[in-house]
This record gives C-alpha cells, structure tokens and sequence, in this order.
C-alpha cells in the first residue's frame, strides 16, 4: 500500500489532468476507504462498499479542496469520516422512520468484495438529461469529449461542466439513496 | 457498478483541477454583510443622536467587534477545506475571551461598589438588549457567509456553522456599535463578546442542517 508521499504524488499529478495518476490514487484511496470503513461497520460490507463508491465519488468531485501545504491523508480521512457521520445520520433517520424492529438479517455471504448494495449505474437514470448524456458517454463509453460534442451538439465546456455538476450530484443522491 | 468501474469512469479524461479563488469572494461577502448591517441599523434602529460627540468610543466598539471578527476569521477559513488542524487559531479565541474578561474585572473594580451593577448593565434601569440585537442583525451576514461556505468543502460543519455565526457576530456588532448608547469597558466586553457567542451557538445549531454536501 502506497505511503502519504507516494499517494501525494499521484493526486498531485491527478490533479493536474493525469489519467492515470487519478485511477491509481483513486485505486488505493479505495483500499485505504475500505479498511476504514469496515473496521467502523463490522459485519455490513455491502453498506461499507457503498460508502467506499459515495466517499470517492466525494474524494473527486471536491479534489480542489485539498490544501497541499497538510498531509492528503488527513483530507482524505475528514471526508471519509463526514461521509460515515452524514451515513449514520441517515440510517438513524431511516431506523426510526421504517426498519424500525426489523432484523435485517446476515450479509449474503455470495457478494463480492467489491459489490456495493445500490447501484450507481441506475442512479445516473436520475439525473437531468443532459449530466446524464454527459457522463454515459465520456465515462461509460469512453468516447472523448470532442466526440461527445460532436454527437450532442453541446459544447466541450458545456459538456465539462454537465460532467462536473452531474457527478456532484450523483454523489448527492448516493447519500440519499435508500439501500434496501 | 463495481468499485473498480467506478474508478474507471470517475478518472476516464479526467480534466486538471481549478483552483477555487475564494479571498476576494470572503472579502466581498463580509464587506456586504456589513453594509447591509449598518443599513438595518441607520433604518430600524437608527443611529444615536449625540454620534458627533461620540465618534471615539462608536469607533473603539467597532474596533473591538472587528478585532473579534479578526481572531475567528483564521478558524472560519480553517475550515473551509478538510482535514486542516486548528490549534492555535482555537487558542487565539480562548485568548480573546480571556482578555475580555480580565478587562471587565479591572473596569468593573474601578466603579464605586454601588455603581457597579449599573455600569455593567448599561445604566440606571437598562438592559443589556445588544445580546438581542446583535445576532439578529448578523442574520444577513450570516447568510451569506453559508452561501460563501456551500461552494468549499467542510467537513466539521456544526464548528462551520458556529464559526460562521460568530464571524457574522462580529460584523454585525461593528454595525451595532452605531446605535449602541452604552460606552463603557465593562458593559462592551461582556455583553458584546456574550452577544457572538450567542451567534456562535445559533450558527452551531443552523450550520449542520445548510451546511451538508
């Protein structure tokens, strides 16, 4: 697992437009998620799962956040630990609304580690048109932004900035997301 | 989706990052919140009739709200990002409080016995309606400084949102100070510092529920 310098270096760079760098941050900032949000939901790796999906989808959209004159960890752990408070908030709200006395019962221990209760894919559905046209086809279909512009008529910025607005608030509706 | 796929879309073209510029965007929104501050004050309350003769003690009320404004502003902007410790800025408020409160002890122990009650309240039969007032007045200030704040990132955000309160506190008792009859050490201190931190705990309260992302 990559130390505080290496995972610097990489976001450093994923900030300036690497690629690559951006996967292989985002990649170990999951490993790093994930151990810290299991260890807090003992025996509920699927609800740690899509805390580790909302938490990076966090982690990305609010990336100019980071101050490079702290260490990226202590960032990086203030938002993992506001996305479980906002998550437990919300499981508490939604305990005394309806799952009230209701056992939910064992994980299913068929589900993959990496396999998150809700699916983000459906999500997009919910965004606005556009957002949504937007990211299937930069970040889904990989075709490139020019591309997209061509085949939408919108402009490249426009399609940037559909990109941007619609991941924030993808990362919106996870958190408003009922898991079920 | 798989986490995996997750990643791969969130970094597939991935654009460099823009660097938010935010001292100006803060600059404007305090400057505004105090305009509209000494607005409500000239038109609801209205300025006090001797301010000719009182233009000191105005200005050195307003220059304790500001100094107040001033040691929270470090902690506000502390948090506009995640994972910025605060130290030492907490320890310049706590600091400020402390002050505050040796001066009125010295100011109060200046008064005649008999006369101190009434210098701490403000005069005979007054009370002090700043601790009122003021966080009422701060609402604009405070309004905007959550605007402001929604467009960063924080993470500890009952601290924003009393952060927030005592900043827009602090603004506003500079507007106060236009009005506020009372002059004296002891009444200023108190009630001025115990009127932001009435803020504080509003904004506290306020913060968590405007200031979620």
């Amino acid at each position: 697992m990559a130390d505080e310098a290496a995972l610097k270096t990489l976001f450093l760079k994923g900030l300036a437009g690497d690629e690559a760098a951006t996967r292989a941050f985002l990649t170990e900032a999951a490993a790093l998620l994930r151990a810290f949000f299991r260890s807090r939901l003992r025996g509920r790796a699927e609800d740690a799962e899509d805390l580790v999906q909302e938490t990076l989808v966090a982690l990305h959209t609010r990336r100019e956040s980071y101050d490079p004159s702290y260490p990226l960890t202590a960032w990086l752990y203030a938002i993992a630990r506001y996305r479980l408070i906002d998550f437990l908030r919300r499981a508490k709200h939604r305990a005394h609304a309806s799952l009230d006395g209701i056992d939910v019962g064992e994980p299913d221990p068929d589900y993959e580690a990496s396999d998150a209760k809700r699916d983000v894919a459906t999500l997009l559905d919910k965004l606005p048109e556009k957002q949504r046209t937007a990211i299937r086809m930069v970040k889904l279909e990989e075709r490139s932004v020019k591309e997209t512009s061509e085949a939408t008529g919108l402009s490249e910025s426009d399609i940037k900035i559909s990109i941007h607005r619609g991941l924030k608030t993808l990362m919106r509706l996870m958190g408003e997301e009922q898991p079920t | 989706m798989k986490t995996d796929d997750l990643i791969n879309a969130l970094s597939r073209g991935v654009e460099p990052a823009e660097r938010p510029r935010w001292r100006m965007n803060l600059a404007i929104t305090l400057v505004v919140g105090l305009i509209v501050a000494v607005a409500l004050v000239a038109i609801g309350l209205g300025v006090r009739p001797d301010i000719g003769t009182a233009r000191m003690p105005v200005m050195m009320k307003a220059m304790f709200s500001a100094l107040a404004a001033a040691v929270i502003l470090p902690v506000a902007v502390q948090l506009m990002k995640p994972g910025r410790p605060l130290g030492w800025r907490l320890f310049a408020i706590a600091l400020f409080v402390g002050v505050c409160a040796i001066a009125t002890a010295t100011a109060l122990m200046g008064e005649m016995p008999e006369q101190r009650w009434q210098a701490w309240m403000g005069g005979e039969g007054r009370a002090p309606w700043c601790v009122v007032l003021i966080p009422i007045l701060a609402v604009p200030a405070a309004a905007l400084l959550t605007w402001f704040m929604r467009a960063f990132t924080p993470t500890r955000i009952t601290l924003t949102g009393a952060a927030i309160g005592a900043l827009s506190g602090g603004v506003s008792a500079m507007a106060y100070a236009m009005y506020c009859p009372t002059d004296s050490v002891a009444f200023v201190t108190t009630w001025y510092t115990l009127a932001i931190a009435v803020c504080a705990a509003l904004g506290a309260f306020v913060g968590s529920k405007f200031l979620r992302w």
